[in-house]
């Protein structure tokens, strides 16, 4: 029987896999699914035997095979972790995992349960803005981590292994062909989770498509790099979440995705951090990687197309009866904001 | 059902707030309340009663007037029975004409390269036009989200 859906038999099966794990017994308390996240399940264990400390609590996160982005593997976000414990990136340490359902009824991993809490990034326009101080503060560490994450030379570390793939014609993915690669990762998911036509996404990708720009170089890629997905503890920020869209690409993805509309929570500022020139000089200093603006503004473009992608994502995965998280059909009604915001940046690019 | 179909929507929200959050601690059902909320501001603004109920009470009334006309010396209206269009065939219709709309792209990237550049231009943005009204109508009946307050699970 699959445990997922039944926090009590999913316990169990944690006890039993950590126990043997640890080669000594191991009691879990009663797990807590967090409300954050719209593909991973994310869950808070107490566990207590684990190397004769006291209860502590772990993250495990599980991608259910009737997720967003299924099927999962959990060894990408493990690798990038892993990438980067010993880097300028703050990431949470990285544990057990395996892409074997039969454990745990999904693809999991456990990893450090890291001090602090999510700047969201939807807020309302009652909510006042970010103290300066801090504002600046946490802007700072969040420009100088992603610059970090860029710099990072990836070819002798795990994450390399995403360096080859068998859709572009060379089987790897290089400055010329990052942005041509990223745009036909995206066609197919649409392909796969349109319920209906959307001429206007396909007229982004045709746009797209007769645009691409050459990447400065090819880096690590977060994918989902904003508020939301970073924790921060007494004005620092202690990891750097949600790496399940990690891949081998250009920079300019990610100065992009940050500056998308709607993570500004209706401040001037991007991820309601940072102004958008202090965050490009910054970067540009920090990564030794010049901005260009052109690129960052192809991949806005590009962005807007991911999200819409995402949320056409969301609506299939709730009109199938995969699962029944309301907050899916309210991602799906979100397909037309961001193709008209996508076709107004084609429009004036 | 005497209430208007607004009105229900709007009191079954204020009630999930005002009697059902207020008494709910767990997180992330809390989100999920915020997200039923979410979806019946949707259906406030792009639904409404089922026409079937009242097409068979309208087919009822006209099947009763008809009988009493000659009976009475009243003038009795003879409507004709309605014929809406059920909306799975307008559905359909949109996807088809969608399709249609492709199709012309299709073509702008492949035929039309050596066609006359005035009338690719025009096609083009007659293509256009289309394609952002059908977004531009489907934001004008669409309600705030309320992604605050699902990931949250707190009242923004």
């Amino acid at each position: 029987m699959n445990p997922l859906g039944d926090d009590r038999a999913l316990a169990a099966r944690i006890e039993q896999y950590l126990t043997t794990q640890a080669g000594r017994p191991v009691t879990v308390g009663p797990i807590r699914r967090f409300p954050v996240g719209f593909s991973w399940l994310t869950f808070a264990v107490p566990i207590s035997g684990l190397e004769g400390e006291e209860t502590r609590e772990l993250i495990l996160r599980l991608g259910p095979a009737d997720g967003l982005f299924a099927p999962y593997s959990a060894t990408p976000q493990v690798q990038a972790m892993r990438t980067f414990a010993p880097s300028d990136v703050p990431v949470p340490r990285a544990y057990w995992h395996s892409d074997d359902p039969a454990i745990l009824g999904a693809p999991f991993l456990f990893c450090e349960k890291a001090e602090g809490h999510a700047i969201v990034p939807w807020v309302p326009a009652s909510e006042p803005p970010l103290e300066e101080g801090y504002r600046k503060r946490v802007g700072t560490q969040f420009i100088d981590a992603l610059a970090a994450l860029h710099r990072l030379d990836w070819r002798d570390q795990p994450i390399a292994a995403m360096a080859t793939t068998a859709t572009t014609a060379d089987g790897t993915i290089t400055p010329e062909n990052a942005a041509h690669h990223a745009v036909q990762a995206y066609k197919r998911l649409i392909d796969r989770w349109a319920m209906r036509p959307y001429p206007l996404a396909e007229w982004g990708i045709r746009w797209l498509e007769q645009h691409c720009p050459v990447a400065p170089r090819v880096t690590v890629v977060h994918g989902d790099y904003r508020t939301g997905n970073f924790l921060e503890h007494d004005g620092r920020i202690s990891a750097i979440l949600d790496w399940e869209l990690v891949h081998l690409g250009d920079p300019h993805e990610d100065l992009a995705w940050v500056s998308m509309p709607m993570y500004k929570g209706g401040s001037p500022y991007l991820c309601r951090l940072c102004e958008p020139e202090w965050f490009y000089e910054r970067w540009a200093a920090q990564s030794g990687i010049a901005v260009n603006m052109a690129s960052v503004r192809y991949y806005q473009v590009f962005s807007l197309l991911k999200l819409a992608a995402t949320h056409m994502a969301a609506a299939r995965c709730f009109e199938e009866g995969r699962f029944n998280d309301l907050r899916m059909p309210a991602m799906g009604s979100q397909v037309a904001t961001c193709l008209r915001q996508m076709d107004k940046l084609i429009e004036s690019a | 059902m005497n209430n208007s179909f607004a009105r229900l929507i709007d009191g079954m929200c204020a009630t999930l707030r005002a009697e059902v959050l207020t008494r709910l601690t767990d997180e992330f059902a809390r989100g999920q309340v915020f997200g039923v909320i979410n979806a019946l501001n949707t259906f406030k603004v792009r639904a409404d009663w089922s026409a079937a109920l009242l097409l068979e009470q309208l087919a009822a009334q006209q099947e009763a007037l008809d009988a009493i006309r000659p009976l009475v010396p009243l003038s009795l209206p003879a409507e004709p029975a309605p014929v809406p269009t059920p909306t799975a065939e307008l559905l359909q219709r949109r996807d088809a004409g969608n399709r249609a709309l492709l199709s012309v792209l299709t073509w702008l990237d492949g035929p039309a390269a050596a066609a006359d550049p005035v009338r690719r231009a025009a096609v083009e943005g007659h293509l256009r036009r289309a394609m952002r009204a059908e977004v531009d109508l489907e934001l004008r009946h669409s309600p705030r989200p309320l992604f605050a307050e699902m990931s949250s699970g707190r009242e923004a």
